[in-house]
């Protein structure tokens, strides 16, 4: 067999992704600012997030206006620019129940794009101008800031400065939830890290909720995941890329998660053909180049797997089973 | 299919991994050439065309009799399934009490469910979960006649659900039993995109019922590897004349086939149940899975570190499968395996089936005898049941072929192909705790073996593939078996594991004491493993 069929064998990994489709989540009784076709610019309001919705009953003078889904608007009080507003949920004995809230705040998209679809009290869908860099979750909401690169190990939170405000951080194979809270607390706009731990994860999300629920909120804060929970490098590819975009505004978005950037001339520099990395056993992290497709091999366990044969740097070759390997595409 | 081709593939496209296997026409019967099985991230036409290109070079005359050759795999006609991720459903009613039933039968019949009564979740809520971006649908249901707890919230519920339809035009909505009175209330149902479906009220049994079969008619698509499973299964059970269970354990689901054939004056029949929660690892693995796997987990791994483990395990299903890797597999199978069977409760009453498959992707990175283990340690119903294994995942892709009588013609000819018999599993209930519990006599071809029945483990008797004998149990105590007594004779089939006498516990109880509980597990799993009784 030769290798380059073989190499078909192995789980490919599209690096960058385009185009790139992002929902934007929504609640009863937020409102949407933007209709399907709309251009967006970066920072732009898209919708009003209602902290505390409730449910108001309401009797409307002209029904016509009310449907589901529709924005209701209460009459101002004397010397308020606006009344107050929610949304028609649904008619129950002549009168409306009306989502409505006292404090909102706006959701604003990290990068300019299309709105493509609008869907009242569940979610605001744009299709980004520029192109991707998928990761496995994403922690936080969308947010936006100048890549740098703050430590290509593992970043302790001592490692952290003022300097680092506004940007995204990409910090390597792994990072905890203290450097987390305290990058958010001093103005860093987002985290890219290989792998976070399920602990860390955790405790960054109980954090990150008790944040949101505080009166005076800190800018949006995200944390982007591109392997897994275990420590591992992130891959040459992805490095390569990273540096390219160094310098350079993105954003992080949560659904789906990914890095977004809107750099047109950036030339993406393809990864070697057979450049693969393995993602599990003793040498997860490690990169090589596929040789061959080798067929059934018995590893330990007693489990029989399709594996393949990998030359790493140092020049040993070495037999992985095809699941613990990938590339980038 | 027709029978002009001598060759042709079967793919079954799983969420983790991709199975594909060659099936040519020798001396007049179809028969399994080869198979390969990759991760799912794999192209398929590079692995179909792997599969071909191997075949040819390992046995170059008999790929030429059936017109195979380097190169040809794109050309081959193809038998094609693929596994989905269940979409989400919301069920909701007006009492808890209403909910429950509809929940059940929901949860079993192919769909990820969340639901809310108007008893406990406000209006607002029940909004927000109804309207969230993944439902792609509504069952909402009442009894037949509504019962009075019910009553008072009917309308409010009903207006409720009909602003969210009228708002989301592409949900399906199922109005089940006396809420089809409702109907009204959603207008003009003819113009909107999805569906709004009358359907029977949610029965008090255990199993799903008309309401249950028009959920996963919704639910599974025409490709459904796990419908096409349920045909495939049936048609098994007609072929082989016994009663078959087919359990399945995938990434995003787990599923159950229970196939009988027809009998006297009863007609055959197959229950389904594809129920997401019985996912090998769900999509956030909470505290109660996490117990779980630890209960069924000779790792030794502190929590922690545990969580990761099957975190990654969610991220690359396919990925470190080796060692621990494996043995991580198995326990989170058992979990899985326990949901499965918690969604099915009314097959604990069944009769043992006689022949019990295992097919999926996780049972391909284990030996035949530790999947075996797997599924007795958490199926356990008494009595003598054959074990085989769906090696090849071919069942599926055969059970896609529409028409029936095609359909049993070709998995008559594979039925010894695809099932690799694993032994017979014979395990009796009902033992009291003593120093032995009576003794067994294996008459085979070649003569007979005699051993100690010891109660609390495990006893294994070498049986090859292919062979029989007839089991003769003496115990000294009345057991249950299927039938009640003490002495059982019982013809059992050889395979890869031999005849296992399963002498634990029904339920199997495990000690409370971590390293109590690791040592058993790991003897248990070396009675198998080495071939020892213990």
């Amino acid at each position: 067999m030769s290798g380059s069929s073989d190499l078909e064998l192995v789980p490919a990994r599209r690096l960058v992704t385009a185009p790139v489709d992002v929902v934007f989540a929504l609640a009863p009784g937020d409102r949407p600012l933007v209709t399907a076709g709309d251009s967006v610019v970066v920072g732009a309001p898209i919708a009003e997030r209602l902290r505390d919705s409730r449910l108001d009953e309401i009797i409307i003078a002209d029904p016509a206006e009310a449907r589901p889904g529709a924005h209701w608007a209460g009459n101002a009080k004397r010397g308020e620019p606006r009344g107050p507003g929610g949304e028609f949920m649904f008619l129950w004995r002549g009168r409306w129940r009306v989502a409505t809230g006292d404090i909102a705040d706006p959701i604003e998209s990290p990068f300019a794009g299309i709105v493509r679809d609008v869907r009242p009290g569940t979610a605001i869908t744009i299709r980004a101008a520029g192109r991707g860099l998928r990761g496995v979750m994403a922690l936080g909401s969308p947010t936006r800031g100048r890549l740098r690169a703050g430590s290509d190990r593992e970043l302790r939170s001592g490692g952290l400065d003022v300097g680092s405000a506004g940007t995204i951080l990409v910090v390597g194979s792994r990072v905890d939830a203290e450097t987390l809270t305290r990058a958010r607390a001093m103005g860093v706009r987002g985290v890219i890290v290989a792998g976070v731990s399920s602990k860390e994860r955790r405790d960054f999300l109980a954090s990150e909720a008790r944040q949101r629920a505080a009166l005076h909120r800190l800018p949006p804060f995200a944390v982007l995941v591109l392997d897994g929970a275990t420590r591992r490098p992130m891959g040459d590819a992805v490095l390569t890329l990273l540096g390219a975009l160094t310098g350079h505004e993105v954003a992080i978005v949560t659904d789906p998660p990914m890095l977004v950037f809107d750099r047109p001339a950036l030339a993406v520099p393809a990864p070697p053909a057979d450049l693969v990395r393995i993602r599990a056993g003793m040498f997860a992290g490690r990169e090589g180049r596929f040789l061959e497709a080798i067929g059934a091999r018995r590893f330990a366990g007693g489990v029989h797997l399709e594996a393949g044969l990998v030359r790493l740097p140092d020049g040993t070759t070495t037999t992985v089973p095809m699941g613990d390997l990938e590339r980038f595409v | 299919m027709t029978s002009e081709p001598r060759a042709f593939l079967a793919l079954d496209a799983g969420a983790a991994t991709i199975a594909a296997s060659l099936i040519g026409r020798i001396a007049g019967r179809w028969r399994l050439i080869g198979s390969l099985a990759l991760p799912a991230g794999a192209d398929p036409a590079a692995v179909a065309s792997a599969l071909v290109d191997r075949a040819v070079a390992a046995d170059p005359d008999l790929a030429g009799s059936i017109g195979l050759r380097a190169g040809i795999a794109a050309d081959l006609p193809r038998l094609s399934v693929a596994s989905h991720r269940p979409q989400r459903l919301a069920v909701v009613a007006a009492s808890e009490r209403a909910l429950a039933p509809l929940l059940a039968i929901a949860s079993r019949s192919g769909w990820r469910t969340v639901a809310a009564s108007a008893e406990t979740t406000d209006p607002l809520a029940m909004s927000r979960l109804l309207l969230e971006s993944d439902v792609r649908g509504i069952l909402v249901g009442a009894g037949d006649p509504p019962a009075a707890d019910e009553r008072r919230g009917l309308d409010e519920l009903a207006a409720l659900v009909a602003a969210v339809a009228l708002r989301r035009q592409d949900l399906t909505v199922i109005l089940a039993g006396g809420m089809a009175a409702h109907l009204r209330s959603f207008g003009d149902v003819t113009a909107r995109p999805g569906e709004v479906l009358l359907g029977p009220a949610a029965g008090r049994g255990h199993a799903g019922g008309p309401l249950g079969e028009l959920l996963l008619e919704l639910a599974l698509p025409a490709d459904d590897a796990r419908r096409a499973l349920g045909a495939g299964a049936q048609t098994l059970a007609d072929i082989l004349d016994r009663r078959v269970d087919v359990v399945e354990i995938g990434y995003d689901a787990g599923s159950r086939a229970g196939a009988w054939p027809a009998v006297g004056n009863g007609g055959s029949g197959l229950d389904l149940a594809v129920a997401s929660s019985a996912a090998l690892v769900p999509d956030d693995p909470d505290d109660t899975f996490l117990d779980g796997v630890a209960r069924w987990s000779t790792l030794g791994a502190d929590r922690h570190r545990l969580r990761d483990r099957l975190h990654e395990l969610r991220i690359a299903p396919w990925a470190d499968a080796t060692g621990d890797g494996a043995a991580l597999r198995m326990a989170a199978a058992r979990v899985a395996l326990g949901h499965l069977a918690a969604s099915t409760p009314g097959w604990a009453d069944r009769p043992a089936a006689d022949l019990v498959v295992a097919t999926g992707g996780v049972w391909a990175v284990a030996p035949a005898p530790a999947v075996a283990l797997a599924l007795v340690d958490v199926l356990r119903r008494p009595g003598a049941s054959q074990f085989a294994l769906d090696h090849a995942r071919l069942l599926a892709p055969l059970g896609v072929i529409p028409d029936a009588d095609e359909r049993r013609a070709m998995i008559a000819d594979l039925a010894d192909d695809l099932l690799a018999p694993v032994g017979t599993i014979v395990i009796p209930a009902g033992l009291r705790p003593r120093h032995t519990a009576g003794a067994l006599v294996v008459h085979g071809a070649t003569g007979s073996t005699e051993l100690d029945l010891l109660p609390g483990g495990l006893s294994l008797v070498d049986l090859p593939p292919g062979t029989s004998a007839v089991a003769e149990f003496r115990f000294r105590d009345t057991v249950r078996m299927g039938a009640t007594g003490r002495h059982f004779a019982i013809d059992v089939t050889g395979g890869l594991g031999g005849l296992l006498v399963d002498m634990r516990d029904v339920p199997l109880r495990l000690p409370d004491r971590a390293d109590r509980r690791g040592e058993l597990l790991e003897a248990w799993q070396a009675s198998l493993r080495d071939g020892r009784a213990r």
